[in-house]
């Protein structure tokens, strides 16, 4: 539902805004000059405070748990992530059969979460449709057109996946898997049949899903009109982790930064990752906006000259050269061909890369759990050096994500400081949405699709919208708020 | 595919916390829960159950229980902090997925209930006002602390109806 109120002045300030509130305040502003067209728009995502003085003074060890708790959205990421910067903090690495445990617990998790996206969250704007009615644009919308069978599929995946991430780390929210060096804990032979059908399972699941997006998305003319629609395109940066033959991973490797025409830019370890990242503000916003600090930042601009980058799926395909497993490959050399060849700067294929990942991650757990080396009971390397600075990546499925740990001799939190993906993204999201807007909003008539077509714009990204797990009442309408010059309120909209 | 199923004997009245116990006030759902625990000391036919996850994730908390009483922090605005909103799962309202996260309460319980999972048939919200702060921090505020054990109250009070109702005894 819409609804209008009154309208004043003539420079307007347009916001949409959730109305509930810990997952959080994701809020979308606009801004409209005195012409009436908009001038700016950018995502406002809260920061959360305080991340570093609760850590100060703790033991390193504790972040794995720590930083999972405070994000309820990806907390396995934040779990391997700080895992990883432990790893490095003691200049340990851990045991084969430690590592293939993490990595097959992680792509566990990638898959469980990417088909939480595809079926749950973006599903919406493509498995029903983006001119379906709002009533229609949600997860029951989407298991009325796919079917309960599906909706069944998804649940019994989703929660045989994380039995295995429990199986390993105790609570999924709160896992106590890695350690510097290792896992806590290895998989008993006994299981490992158990592990291996989910697997398998896993990825019949996936590629169920590559064809339910080709039939439901890819053989709709007007949605592959919409993925490849000028509206949704931007021609950035790309930054993902690649193995070393420059193949996507989710678990570890370089990071890879291809340049708008797809050619490398730069290749570099976690530990260099102040070398290629700044941070940039802006007096309108408390986001921060990564750029690329070699380049400089060049405002929000894309082509030639701009310094943004992408991460996410759509990313992590562009910067690599390749998929790591067979299936995916062909998947992945199907959405190129498909999209016009590489790089996609279509912000909407973040929908089908993302399903090409979940083939990749499904790949990965077969060949994981085939690997006699995962049940070995070599499970930790000791760490034997003092700790100084530790740094930690992964590809969280919303994009790279940073842990960066300094700590005294004794091990105890002297700095902490996390560049989540919705970080890395920020940028790229504003012009997204002031893209959408500027698309919709013309000498002051709003157009009626608005709401979706903006939230679509920011939705294809994934972007995180705070650290807390849940909330009343338990779902986001979106607000809209048009101001004039002086703040006061010109008209407002509402989309329950 | 094995065909998905979420068994196991479950207790048929459960009081579920949600929140996140590292962000102040957002715990205490929690809180409550854990006060709920303290005071049934492991009542008969009635468990109480926390958990810092959403969405989807509540499905493995609820499926197979009957009467369901939530508790979590709410920020209305309209309230001031420490305020006990009591509400029926209808109130949740609209079911739309707008965060992209984020599956509400009640488009979780109506997608179980779609899906043929044994949902609660009885579902009962109690919402403690907060104000958001988007601070890390493991305490609550005084005026939200002061909420506990009164929200405690009201929940026992029902649980207590509740199993006399079904015959049962909360002890």
């Amino acid at each position: 539902m819409n609804t209008a109120t009154e309208t004043r002045g003539s420079r307007r300030h347009l916001s949409i805004e959730p109305i509930t509130r810990l997952e959080g305040h994701g809020r979308i502003e606009i801004f409209l000059d005195d012409a009436g067209d908009v001038e700016h728009a950018y995502l406002q995502i809260p920061e959360l405070r305080g991340f570093e003085v609760f850590s100060r003074g703790r033991p390193a060890e504790d972040m794995p748990q720590i930083t999972s708790r405070i994000c309820g959205v990806c907390p396995t990421a934040h779990h391997m992530a700080a895992t990883k910067a432990l790893d490095d903090l003691y200049r340990v690495e851990p045991t084969p059969t430690a590592r293939k445990i993490r990595e097959l617990v992680y792509n566990a998790f990638m898959l469980e979460d990417h088909a939480l996206h595809v079926y749950v969250l973006g599903g919406p704007d493509f498995i029903v449709g983006p001119q379906a009615p709002a009533a229609e644009r949600n997860l029951v919308g989407v298991i009325g057109k796919v079917g309960v069978e599906v909706g069944k599929k998804v649940i019994a995946m989703r929660r045989r996946v994380r039995e295995l991430i429990a199986y390993f780390g105790g609570k999924v929210i709160h896992p106590v898997l890695g350690l510097p060096g290792g896992v806590a804990k290895g998989l008993d032979p006994a299981e490992l049949p158990r592990f291996q059908a989910l697997a398998r399972d896993a990825l019949e699941f996936a590629l169920f899903t590559n064809q339910v997006f080709h039939d439901l998305v890819l053989k709709n003319p007007d949605y592959v009109k919409l993925i490849i629609s000028d509206v949704y395109t931007h021609r950035t940066y790309y930054m993902g982790l690649v193995d070393a033959q420059n193949r996507v991973n989710f678990y570890d490797g370089r990071i890879r930064v291809v340049d708008p025409a797809g050619r490398e830019y730069a290749s570099f370890p976690a530990s260099r990752y102040r070398e290629f990242i700044a941070e940039h503000t802006e007096p309108w916003s408390y986001m921060n906006f990564c750029y690329l600090r070699p380049l400089g930042w060049n405002g929000f601009t894309d082509g030639t000259g701009t310094s943004v980058y992408a991460v996410a799926p759509l990313a992590r395909l562009n910067a690599s050269d390749g998929m790591a497993t067979p299936l995916a490959q062909k998947a992945y050399e199907e959405y190129f061909a498909t999209l016009g060849g590489k790089p996609v700067h279509h912000t909407l294929a973040n929908h089908w890369a993302r399903v090409v990942e979940m083939i990749h991650a499904a790949e990965r757990m077969v060949a994981l759990a085939s690997d006699p080396e995962l049940t070995g009971t070599d499970l930790r390397t000791l760490p034997a050096q003092k700790p100084s600075v530790g740094i930690g990546v992964v590809e969280a499925p919303r994009g790279t994500l940073f842990h960066h740990y300094e700590t005294d001799e004794l091990g105890l939190i002297t700095k902490a400081n996390l560049i989540v993906a919705t970080q890395n993204n920020a940028a790229r999201i504003a012009m997204s949405v002031e893209k959408a807007a500027k698309g919709l909003i013309r000498k002051h008539e709003v157009s009626e699709g608005l709401l979706n077509m903006v939230e679509m714009a920011f939705r294809a990204y994934d972007p995180c919208f705070g650290c807390a797990t849940h909330s009343l009442p338990g779902h986001l309408p979106l607000r809209v708020r048009i101001h004039d010059r002086k703040g006061g309120l010109w008209r407002e909209l509402v989309q329950e | 595919m094995a065909s998905p199923v979420i068994t196991g004997r479950r207790a048929s009245v459960l009081v579920l916390g949600l929140g996140n116990d590292l962000l102040g006030d957002d715990a205490v759902g929690l809180h409550v829960a854990r006060e709920v625990r303290k005071r049934l000391a492991g009542a008969g036919d009635c468990a109480v159950s926390e958990t810092i996850e959403m969405g989807l994730a509540l499905l493995d908390e609820i499926v197979g229980c009957e009467h369901l009483l939530l508790v979590d922090a709410i920020e209305t605005g309209t309230a001031p902090p420490g305020s006990i909103h009591e509400f029926g799962a209808a109130s949740l309202g609209g079911r739309r997925i707008a965060a992209p996260h984020f599956v509400g309460i009640a488009e979780t319980l109506e997608l179980g209930g779609r899906l043929g999972l044994a949902m609660p048939r009885d579902v009962r919200v109690f919402a403690i006002e907060v104000r958001a702060e988007y601070t890390v921090r493991s305490s609550l505020t005084p005026e939200v602390r002061r909420a506990v054990g009164k929200a405690a109250d009201r929940i026992c009070r029902l649980l207590d109806k509740i199993c006399r109702a079904r015959r049962g005894v909360v002890r």
